[in-house]
């Protein structure tokens, strides 16, 4: 099965999620050619014939339920499969155009920096300072280009206060943004991670996703967010993937997937409640409003409607401001 | 009477005060949240509502007994039944090398035969769908959470908490778990959640208790405190869309603002939007007559 919409580059800089973004560019920095794997102790195909371009500059959430192959498509992206995870492994993934079959782990980890859902498994340090830094080192970062590196990734994420501090006093929010300052700190041009906020409260989950933003925006970092928070996906990425069953049954920017809802909902992921809520008024009404993804379009859908202007389905999204995030 | 009572409590763990001087009490067969920002102190709470922890200052009663004092087997007889406790990481809590070995582990401790144990614990297996002979670390994160709570239900807790039940589940998983605790609470078990997904919050919990810095900031219902804009800010947390988007319209005198109740219910929303959108629409003559339909 193909994606139900997968479109280009250039289609996913309209209509996005968040509006302000420039235009991603063109050119797939990742990109996968009906990949499927199977893990060697495994009887069934955890990818399934995967087709994903992934735009430099993009910001792509990925979503789906338990099971349905998300942390083994990171695994994919990552190089981690096939160079350390063993499995049956067809067709490929080309990461900045090549194979990652034909890559070092380490090369392709010096375009893509990867958060993997155990940061636990991950962490090598006691003291957040050295966890940061042993990228960098094993990279051969000049030795005096260290400490700056190391400084800018903790500011990038807030916890330049933490810098001294044992990681096993850390909380798993505090885990959790180190390890987003140890990826960044590699200066990649692709961050990966995997379910980043799954211990964070609200307001911290909006954190780590506004930085990512800022990442994606002023650095040109193209990011891909694994999730299962569906609003700050909706709020913050501009295209969509799908996975169920081990295939990517959607993808495209966030909007044209959302109006799959019913479909999505019985592959057992929900879309945000605003989404709901116009589709049921849609429904009701008739065409007129547009699905709204955001409370902020929601809002000015409904305004629109109600002062006359319901025939207007030209929604423009630009400048528009998501608000889940505390009042 | 109290199910449990905090009076005037505090707890330090030494690099800073984790709960202070807090007082509540929660009745028999509520459904409460205890929500706030990471670092709150909510799950020090938790610890102290079940023994786990005691009281530095102050006292903790559950069912009118101090848990400072109590022996172990006295607060797993309290209130009939204990307190059951779901960690937020089921794999904390997992031991056993199948399903049924880890669901009949806590029945394990009490007087209750070999035989009942593992009848006990197969009808609860069965309930959730589990296939008894199953191994424990071979499911899903989400089916391990599943199978942690079952193993706290066949307990049957005469108080159920609950350190982020939802965490890492997806959508489908959230509800199936929700629906179960619901389940027990409607049979009357006393619920305490802590949790950081307010949709869930409102959807499922009867009443809330917002932390910030070990303190107590608010206690109330959720349809009472998710119009308090001031104390979601002070507590890091934000309220649901729907409840969001009803606030937008908050001050307005129009038609719509005065029909937008602060609810998180889809359904309560669309009962009060949606004969005043077809009228207009049907007014301009956008579309046919309305069919009023469910939320799926």
């Amino acid at each position: 099965m193909t994606p139900t919409a997968t479109e280009t580059a250039a289609e996913t800089a309209t209509g996005t999620a968040t509006g302000t973004a420039a235009a991603p560019h063109t050119s797939a920095i990742i990109a996968t050619d009906r990949l499927s794997f199977t893990y060697a102790a495994g009887t069934r195909p955890a990818l399934d014939d995967i087709n994903l371009q992934v735009a430099a500059g993009d910001f792509v959430g990925i979503i789906g339920p338990s099971g349905a192959g998300k942390s083994t498509l990171a695994a994919a992206l990552s190089g981690v499969i096939p160079h350390y995870w063993k499995g049956s492994f067809y067709g490929a993934v080309r990461v900045d155009g090549r194979d990652s079959c034909e890559q070092s782990l380490t090369d392709i980890s010096r375009t893509v920096a990867t958060v993997f859902q155990d940061i636990e498994a991950q962490m090598v340090a006691a003291i957040v300072e050295d966890e940061v830094l042993f990228g960098l080192e094993n990279f051969g970062v000049p030795k005096a280009d260290i400490p700056g590196r190391v400084t800018d990734a903790l500011d990038l994420v807030g916890i330049a206060d933490l810098r001294r501090r044992t990681i096993s006093s850390l909380s798993g929010g505090q885990r959790q943004k180190v390890a987003l300052a140890a990826a960044l700190a590699l200066r990649p041009r692709v961050l990966l991670l995997d379910e980043p906020t799954s211990e964070l409260d609200p307001a911290s989950s909006v954190q780590i996703f506004e930085t990512l933003q800022r990442l994606n925006r002023e650095q040109g970092i193209t990011v891909i967010v694994i999730e299962q928070k569906i609003m700050l996906l909706c709020a913050y990425a501009r295209t969509l993937g799908v996975m169920d069953g081990g295939r990517l049954v959607h993808h495209g920017p966030v909007r044209t997937v959302l109006e799959h809802i019913e479909d999505l909902e019985t592959r057992g992921v929900n879309a945000p409640r605003v989404t709901t809520f116009t589709h049921a008024l849609r429904r009701a009404v008739g065409a007129g409003l547009p699905l709204t993804v955001t409370v902020d379009e929601t809002e000015s859908a409904l305004r629109r409607a109600f002062s006359g202007a319901a025939n207007d389905t030209t929604h423009n999204t630009q400048g528009e401001r998501d608000v889940y995030a505390p009042l | 009477m109290s199910m449990l009572r905090f009076d005037r409590v505090g707890y330090s763990y030494g690099d800073g005060i984790a709960v202070h001087d807090l007082s509540f009490h929660i009745a028999a067969g509520e459904f409460t949240a205890l929500v706030g920002s990471n670092g709150a102190g909510k799950t020090t709470v938790t610890k102290l509502m079940n023994g786990l922890l005691k009281p530095q200052s102050g006292t903790v009663y559950l069912d009118g007994v101090a848990t400072a004092s109590a022996r172990t087997s006295r607060m797993a007889r309290a209130a009939g039944g204990g307190v059951g406790m779901l960690f937020q990481n089921p794999d904390h809590q997992i031991s056993k090398n199948t399903v049924l070995d880890e669901i009949a582990f806590s029945l394990s401790f009490g007087s209750m035969s070999r035989a009942e144990q593992r009848e006990r614990a197969a009808a609860i297996a069965d309930e959730f769908g589990f296939r008894a002979d199953a191994e424990p670390f071979a499911l899903s994160r989400g089916e391990r959470q599943l199978l942690a709570l079952a193993s706290v239900l066949v307990a049957e807790p005469a108080v159920l908490i609950l350190d982020e039940p939802t965490c890492g589940l997806d959508w489908r998983e959230c509800m199936l778990v929700m629906d179960k605790v619901r389940a027990r609470n409607q049979a009357g078990t006393t619920v305490v959640m802590v949790c950081h997904d307010m949709e869930v919050v409102g959807d499922f919990c009867r009443r809330m208790l917002v932390m910030d810095e070990g303190r107590l900031l608010a206690d109330g219902t959720p349809d009472e405190l998710f119009r308090r804009a001031d104390l979601f800010g002070q507590a890091h947390i934000a309220p649901p869309q729907m409840v969001q988007l009803a606030l937008r319209f908050a001050d307005g005198d129009d038609a719509l603002s005065r029909a937008m109740a602060p609810t998180a219910d889809i359904q309560t929303a669309l009962n009060a939007v949606l004969p005043l959108l077809s009228a207009r629409t049907v007014q301009s003559g956008t579309c046919g007559p309305v069919v009023q339909g469910g939320v799926t």
